[in-house]
């Protein structure tokens, strides 16, 4: 019998530690969601929480130029080499159905996207939102560090746009941001995405959808060997 | 973001156990993307 026959319990938690500006983090995200989906009927049933990691801190809200412009001019490194770098995500990320535009992506710092994050969490739309942040910042060049743009996609999914507001300028989710980012330095976590699956399984990097197969196959198997 | 290949630091203690995967599987630090080395 498949583990997933007969086995009904809670939902198969999976911790991922994200940035909207990581784009091995919406690759990952696809990944995962084909993972899932390759196992059809017998898919379990799963609980996703995001959890902030914000890669670039020091990244102005407002950078005047594109993603090459920031890579090359403001942290040095080569041009080539950064157009190449995009050029080969843009393929991958095809590949995964996803259309990245790094011609219009303006590059910004993202705490208030993962203080939102925390927000829609509590609204029981952290998922909604958080896919709705990654398209506007990677395919639709959508200014995801301004309060005015991130209240507008998050009523897009449901959020009360005067209670976000109020979360937002008033900054009462910054501990949390950092709390999700300190608990990633206990862990040993350095980069992104990073997934954890019941706390007992840890996953690095955009791995592919037959990785995420294996491993909610294995905790499926467990869960049904410890409910024998 | 850009990539390379570099080595990462040493993990500190978890309460998981790492799923070796693709070793090829790309993730995003800083503002650099790369396959980090196996170890």
């Amino acid at each position: 019998m498949h583990p997933f026959a007969y086995v009904v319990t809670s939902p198969i938690k999976i911790d991922i530690w994200s940035d909207i500006a990581c784009p091995w983090c919406y690759i990952g995200k696809r990944h995962l969601e084909a993972g899932l989906a390759a196992l059809g009927d017998d898919a379990p049933d799963v609980e996703i929480e995001y959890h902030s990691f914000e890669l670039a801190p020091d990244t102005p809200v407002d950078f005047e130029g594109s993603e090459i412009d920031f890579l090359a001019k403001h942290k040095g490194l080569p041009a080539e080499r950064v157009q190449q770098m995009l050029q080969h995500v843009t393929g991958v990320a095809a590949n995964a159905g996803l259309d990245y535009d790094f011609d219009a992506l303006k590059h910004t710092k993202t705490l208030k996207a993962h203080e939102l994050l925390h927000f829609a969490k509590e609204q029981g739309l952290q998922l909604e939102l958080s896919e709705r942040l990654f398209r506007a910042y990677f395919t639709e060049g959508r200014h995801v560090g301004r309060i005015d743009e991130l209240l507008e996609l998050g009523a897009e999914v449901g959020l009360d746009a005067d209670a976000a507001r109020d979360a937002l300028e008033s900054g009462r989710y910054a501990a949390d941001v950092q709390a999700d980012i300190t608990q990633a330095g206990a862990y040993g976590i350095n980069g992104v995405p990073f997934f954890v699956f019941e706390g007992k399984y840890g996953v690095s990097g955009a791995q592919p959808a037959e990785v995420f197969t294996q491993v909610l196959t294995q905790v499926a198997e467990e869960r049904e060997g410890a409910a024998a | 973001m850009s990539a390379e290949t570099r080595t990462t630091d040493a993990a500190a203690p978890a309460p998981f156990t790492m799923v070796a995967g693709d070793p090829a599987a790309m993730v995003c630090e800083d503002d650099v993307c790369y396959i980090p080395d196996p170890r």
